[in-house]
């Protein structure tokens, strides 16, 4: 299921499932790549429509880390590379969390090739008095091994059947560990300063995306305030906004049916559009 | 003759914490609220410690050490040169070790080199150049993203040399500090340069890359015991693959120390600074209890291969120094030593004859301990433990490090 890709001497592993129009996932760290090696329901639940493509961000999962990305411009460019490589000219672009970010980064700078987007908790923007909670902290357990404070800052609630399956207290098997090891010297690389997971210029460039969007956010969100998902709806030209009830920053493992379906309005909506013109 | 070297380390801890400090705030370090500096009793802090290390010197250690944390209440030396230049001033003989100045915190490496360049100048040559990365808290203090930071460091420890030792102006084509002139006046008084010490806490990364250098390694580590032999033993390896002699004076490492007139006054007397040190200043570093933000996933600055060996060998929530809770497993910890003369003297020959290092850098003041019982510890230590730790230490590295007569490797120890 997941392939290697050569991006300038360095291996980037590629998820790939299901038939259809191309969508591009970029994932956040409680996800395929970010925390699992495997599918989850959501990613099951796109590709039941479309032809997901997943590339594990530099050093996350399989994919080779590279000592050249320092700044979110890196990893888009990183990511325009990986495009040409799989030979996607024209895709369906969505992203969760530090993903999104780089998604809408992504569509910005390339909006002809992006025939939707669609975003997920998506960490990104600088809204001020609103800021990104502090995960790299979090993730630090309390009393050798107390991880309710970084479930909490992923999930709706730091007892969350799904946030305590795939975060348990204590030391998980090494495999999981070096996952989420990975994901943050990734996270940490682009994300860590300014503090945090934010490009202050982005907020005033999303204007130049006006293809279809939709701003998918949980109501409990406690990594990413809301009025960060109201930003990117205001700032994108043609954005829904979609507030997910019962769901933190990791909406698509909290509500994968709704994540996915929402996803896949958007897609739907691009296509038809398209067909009419 | 070339006897252990001995040298007095100040942290210069915030002793006035409430007494419930430990039961209600999680950490030391970072978040530790501000609103608990004391202005009125912190006043005279800096010239107690100040006058400590200028004690140190009096006594006839070798050197006095500083280093840099921020925003914490472990040590109060955002700026530990500000510190070394004080002391340039109050003291004459011993050297002064800034252990070492965080380079990955700077802009620039220059300001370090220049500063360093100063108080060497000013020092009559007297300056250990310590030069480090910097650790978890220190990540969060100013926002350094940790997988680049040792890419950054390594550089800037390579600008900082060669700014002492390279004729300039000179244009540095480096990553993280491109500069087109690099031209420091002053210069270093000391030939080609200062000192410089690495601290590492273990990393074979670490060790691989000072010792490539040719510059001395430090064991910041707080695990004694075999670690510490083991320590030694891959630095020797690491250093004579790379061309090099090894000998006692290659490394340093950190222990404490309280000495009184017997066992068991020495832990009378020093209860309350050991403790206190102990549960809050290391509470957010190096203790489980509360958020440990010394290293781990949220600072990831280990490779990932590193990290693999980390959870390999490390136990999940496996103890440490702060985690002590009693006397006698402070005593198997072997990083704080507390007792009679004799019993500290035996303890510390232990280290020395396992490990074979020379430079000691010993902490004196612990936490909240009294002026007075820091200085008595310190004069005990000086006449009662300090001359025959010398004497079997030139007697042992003698035998054992013969190339120490050489001219060379001589001046490298001194």
């Amino acid at each position: 299921m997941i392939r290697a890709l050569d991006i300038a001497g360095h291996a980037v592993a590629v998820a790939e499932v299901g038939s259809g129009e191309p969508l591009v996932y970029l994932h956040g760290f409680a996800d395929l790549h970010g925390s699992s090696s495997d599918y989850l329901p959501f990613h099951h639940g796109l590709a039941a429509k479309v032809r997901m493509v997943a590339p594990a961000h530099p050093g996350c999962n399989t994919s080779d880390e590279n000592e050249e990305i320092d700044t979110i411009e890196d990893a888009v460019f990183h990511y325009l590379q990986v495009l040409d490589a799989l030979g996607i000219g024209g895709c369906h672009l969505a992203g969760a969390s530090i993903g999104g970010w780089i998604a809408a980064e992504i569509a910005i700078r390339i909006p002809e090739r992006v025939r939707s987007l669609a975003l997920i908790g998506a960490t990104g923007l600088f809204v001020p008095q609103h800021p990104i909670a502090d995960i790299f902290m979090m993730v630090q357990s309390k009393n050798g091994g107390d991880y309710s404070d970084f479930r909490h800052t992923l999930f709706r609630a730091a007892d969350a059947p799904e946030a305590l399956a795939m975060f348990p207290d204590g030391r998980m098997p090494a495999e999981r560990e070096i996952l989420r090891y990975r994901m943050f010297r990734f996270a940490s690389r682009i994300g860590f300063a300014p503090p945090y997971l934010h490009d202050r210029k982005l907020r005033d460039r999303l204007h130049r995306f006006a293809g279809p969007a939709v701003v998918i956010a949980g109501e409990r969100d406690n990594l990413v305030p809301l009025a960060h998902a109201r930003a990117y709806a205001q700032g994108l030209r043609n954005a829904e906004l979609k507030l997910v009830a019962a769901a933190g920053n990791s909406i698509a493992i909290e509500r994968p049916n709704e994540a996915a379906a929402a996803v896949l309005a958007c897609i739907d909506g691009a296509v038809a559009k398209a067909a009419v013109a | 003759m070339h006897p252990v070297q001995l040298f007095c380390w100040h942290f210069m801890a915030y002793p006035y914490l409430p007494d419930d400090f430990d039961a209600r705030y999680d950490s030391g370090w970072v978040t530790v609220p501000n609103t608990l500096w004391d202005r009125d009793r912190a006043g005279e802090l800096y010239q107690e410690y100040i006058d400590q290390l200028v004690y140190a010197d009096e006594l006839g250690f070798d050197g006095m050490v500083l280093n840099e944390h921020h925003q914490n209440i472990y040590g109060l030396m955002p700026s530990p040169n500000i510190i070394a230049a004080a002391l340039t001033q109050r003291t004459k003989r011993g050297k002064i070790v800034v252990l070492g100045n965080l380079l990955p915190l700077h802009r620039n490496p220059l300001r370090v080199a220049e500063e360093y360049a100063m108080i060497d100048n000013m020092s009559g040559g007297r300056l250990i150049a310590g030069l480090a990365i910097g650790g978890g808290p220190e990540a969060f203090n100013y926002n350094v993203p940790q997988p680049q930071a040792r890419g950054q460091f390594w550089e800037a420890v390579d600008l900082i040399k060669r700014a002492w030792t390279e004729p300039g102006p000179f244009e540095h084509e480096g990553k993280y500090y491109p500069l087109r002139y690099v031209n420091i006046w002053p210069q270093p008084r000391q030939r080609p340069h200062p000192p410089i010490w690495i601290p590492g806490a273990l990393s074979l990364e670490t060790m691989e890359e000072t010792a490539k250098r040719g510059h001395d390694y430090f064991l910041s580590s707080r695990a004694h015991g075999p670690a510490t032999k083991r320590a030694a033993q891959r630095f020797g390896e690491i250093i004579e693959r790379h061309g090099g002699t090894f000998h006692p004076f290659r490394m340093g490492l950190l222990i404490s120390v309280y000495v009184s007139e017997s066992d068991e006054q020495a832990r009378t007397e020093s209860r309350e600074g050991v403790w206190y040190f102990i549960k809050n200043t290391l509470k957010g570093h190096l203790r489980n209890q509360g958020r440990m933000l010394t290293f781990g996933v949220g600072v990831p600055s280990m490779t990932v291969t590193s990290y693999e060996n980390f959870l390999k060998n490390a136990r999940p929530e496996g103890k440490m120094l702060g985690d002590c809770d009693s006397w006698d497993e402070l005593d198997a910890f072997g990083s704080i030593i507390v007792g009679s003369p004799a019993t500290v003297r035996k303890r510390l020959w232990e280290l020395i004859e396992q490990a074979q290092i020379g430079n000691l850098l010993i902490q004196f003041h612990f936490g909240n301990m009294q002026d007075k019982l820091a200085r008595k510890s310190m004069r005990l230590f000086a006449t009662e433990v300090a001359p025959a730790l010398r004497r079997d230490s030139a007697d042992l590295f003698g035998r054992n490090f013969p190339a120490l007569g050489d001219a060379a490797l001589a001046g490298a120890a001194q």
